[in-house]
């Protein structure tokens, strides 16, 4: 087990930098996930952390150790790759064993350990057979089994779970957070996933283009997002952005778009320049529907129009038009309503977050 | 009439155009041949409008491995098995090695696989004229030694008297048995990590036939009577050089191929396990390409039991220190007008050309029928 430190680290293909200037501190035992589009960098920089990449600038400590230099087979990290990678031509036994027969470990420990693993992770009965004989569950299991034999000081997951189904996947993810809870060994996991993202991670980084746009906790990234892309892109369906304005209204200082206006808590947002423009955020759950008198504040519940109603079984999903705006709302049950429709809508307004337009990062 | 029959009766009829020519003239002939090398056609009268064939059975099969006068013959599977083992592990070992030069992503790495491939595409009859030039006793590989200022070479290529390896054909019993205890011996160690119970019946085989081999000694029957010592020729060495200068880069195209589909993935969680470069080239490329392998094998196998252009360019069609039972084939069968023998000397090659074959197609018609 291990801290893994990036200090300023950078990654350029040629002419082209797709990894500026990485910081981040990832504590002993900490599960982090890296999560973000296609192309933000999350694998690359996994990738330099294992060693299969070489670091432009910056430098990656493991432990007390800088790694830059040292090649992969010398950091002590174990990886689970996104189709697996197990070897074909060797047996699940064979495919688990490989590591610590590299590392030249007595037989009789290989076998030891092999075993250990295997119970874990229920391939008991499978540790003869290729890989080709097992189904994706099962090699995932055994991708798993190889990274875990090997006691590293730190796992590396690159997107483990996206070559699954959606059952199994939901299946894999709780026993990979077992896992964790029970070896307690550092972990760093890719996906693009954000559900896997929010579920698994002690804290998230979330990338795009190559930055860091904020780290923090699953709660406090879907609740105090860092910037109007944090926002969209944690939580689904994404949190609603409308453009607006602050304006105090008798003393109070509200918020105002088109026809809506909301008087914002008093213990918020309270120093805004008068009538500065704003990007208002609120999360699809924020916006309630049912019980509104008893839940939510007087002056925070608003006449909306259903343009469309979609059940999902345990909550629906609503799009509204409040006060010509549009928003998506996210409430329990199933709600049986039809376009057209009129219901009040309660807005908990504590919970929301403005932007800066030009910057469209979140104001403090 | 249902589309499916329909269908079948179409492809059957595209089809059985190459099935008659094949029948005929692949299949056909090899029954024509199996009985030819079953009569005494030859001799004097060979090539009259109606030769008088006798049917009498596997005299000549007999004759070519025991017959007092076939020695040349003897010589010449033995020089086969030497030149083929050779080649095999020549051309494959080479092309392998270069596959995993290339495989490292060398600079010009497209330039220099054409480079290594490019020999393929000569004829036998030109790399063969080129190497006995190249082979000459006083000229080519020997003199470059004097660039350095070294003495020239002195070794015969092509017309070395040397033979290593000796040994007497009438003891070929002891040594079958010899050889077989080997293989079986080694089949058991291989087989012993997935079933004891067979591995134990192989070794049992083995050590069987080999203490018959030593216990038997010369009580056991010759196969001549009189001593007939055959080896490995040295002068086979320059047709041996030759044959794998042409083909390692065949074989290096076969690997480097099989190298490049095996993903990075692989590699990158291979070098994770910690297996340093040779680590991964010996515990996972090399085992994952034994398809690759294995074709190469039967290929070279092949090619080496019916070489007969390059070795006729080298050093002609009746060097017998160089010869070959292709060579052998042609002489008997239209030089001398033994057509019965020249055709055994066929069925002999065919057969053994059959034994690389057969297992191999075997096994893959079995793995595809447990897909």
């Amino acid at each position: 087990m291990a801290q893994v430190k990036l200090n300023n680290v950078v990654k350029n293909y040629g002419n082209v930098k797709v990894v500026h200037g990485a910081d981040l501190l990832i504590d002993d035992s900490e599960f982090i996930v890296l999560v973000g589009p296609s192309g933000c960098g999350k694998s690359t920089i996994l990738r330099m952390i294992a060693g299969l990449e070489t670091i432009s600038g910056g430098e990656i400590v493991i432990g007390d150790q800088v790694v830059n230099r040292v090649s992969p087979k010398d950091r002590n990290v174990a990886m689970v790759f996104q189709n697996y990678a197990l070897y074909p031509h060797m047996t699940v036994r064979e495919n688990m064993a490989f590591g610590l027969k590299m590392a030249k470990e007595p037989r009789d420990i290989i076998e030891k350990k092999v075993n250990q693993a295997a119970a874990t992770l229920e391939l008991g009965p499978y540790l003869d057979r290729k890989p080709a004989a097992l189904s994706g569950g099962q090699r995932q299991r055994v991708a798993m089994g190889r990274a875990i034999v090997r006691q590293p000081d730190v796992f590396l997951f690159d997107e483990p779970l996206s070559n699954l189904d959606a059952q199994l996947r939901t299946q894999m993810r709780m026993e990979l957070k077992k896992l964790h809870l029970q070896f307690k060994t550092t972990t760093i996991y890719v996906t693009h996933d954000q559900i896997e993202a929010m579920t698994l991670a002690d804290r998230i980084v979330i990338l795009k283009d190559g930055y860091i746009q904020q780290v923090g906790s699953p709660i406090e990234v879907f609740e105090r997002p860092a910037n109007v892309f944090v926002a969209q892109f944690i939580g689904n369906p994404p949190m609603n952005i409308i453009k607006g304005k602050c304006t105090r209204v008798n003393g109070a200082m509200t918020l105002v778009a088109g026809d809506l206006s909301l008087q914002l808590p008093e213990d918020k947002y309270q120093d805004i320049a008068e009538g500065k423009s704003v990007l208002i955020g609120i999360r699809p759950d924020g916006i309630k529907v049912r019980d509104v008198e008893h839940r939510i504040r007087e002056e925070w519940r608003k006449e909306a129009t259903v343009n469309v109603a979609e059940i999902l079984g345990g909550q629906s999903l609503l799009e509204l038009n409040i006060s010509n705006n549009r928003f998506i709302a996210e409430v329990e049950g199933r709600m049986k309503l039809h376009p057209g429709d009129k219901v009040t809508v309660g807005f908990e307004l504590d919970r929301v977050v403005l932007f800066d337009p030009e910057t469209t990062e979140a104001i403090a | 009439m249902r589309e499916v029959s329909r269908d079948r009766i179409k492809a059957f009829l595209t089809l059985l155009p190459s099935i008659v020519l094949i029948g005929i003239f692949v299949y056909g002939f090899i029954g024509n041949t199996i009985w030819i090398s079953l009569t005494d056609w030859g001799g004097v009268a060979a090539l009259a409008e109606h030769p008088v064939k006798h049917f009498i059975g596997i005299q000549n099969y007999v004759d070519l491995f025991t017959g007092f006068l076939e020695g040349r013959f003897r010589q010449d599977m033995v020089n086969a098995v030497f030149y083929s083992v050779s080649l095999l592990a020549g051309a494959v070992g080479l092309g392998m090695f270069i596959a995993i030069l290339l495989d490292r992503k060398p600079k010009g790495e497209d330039f220099l696989r054409t480079v290594f491939l490019y020999p393929m595409s000569l004829s036998f009859i030109v790399s063969g004229t080129i190497w006995r030039w190249m082979l000459a006793p006083q000229g080519g590989v020997n003199i470059l030694p004097t660039y350095a200022g070294f003495k020239p070479l002195t070794f015969k290529w092509l017309s070395a008297k040397t033979t290593v390896l000796a040994f007497n054909w009438q003891n070929l019993l002891q040594i079958g048995l010899y050889l077989v205890a080997v293989i079986t011996i080694i089949i058991g160690f291989i087989v012993y990590r997935n079933s004891r119970s067979k591995s134990v019946k192989w070794l049992a085989i083995g050590a069987l036939s080999g203490l018959t081999a030593w216990i038997g000694g010369d009580m056991l029957p010759k196969a001549l009577i009189l001593e007939e010592i055959h080896g490995f020729n040295l002068a086979t060495l320059g047709i041996i050089m030759a044959t794998i200068w042409q083909y390692s880069g065949y074989t290096m195209a076969l690997y480097l191929a099989g190298f490049n589909g095996i993903s990075q993935d692989l590699h990158d969680a291979a070098m994770l396990d910690g297996a340093s470069t040779s680590a991964y080239y010996t515990h996972i490329a090399i085992p994952m390409l034994k398809p690759i392998t294995i074709s190469a094998v039967i290929i070279l196998s092949h090619i080496s039991l019916k070489m007969f252009d390059l070795i006729f360019s080298m050093t002609g069609p009746d060097n017998a220190e160089t010869g070959h039972p292709a060579l052998n084939m042609y002489l008997t069968t239209f030089r001398a007008n033994e057509f019965a023998r020249g055709a055994s000397i066929a069925i002999v090659l065919f057969l053994l050309a059959a034994t690389f074959i057969i297992p191999y197609l075997i096994t893959q018609y079995k793995q595809r029928r447990t897909r």
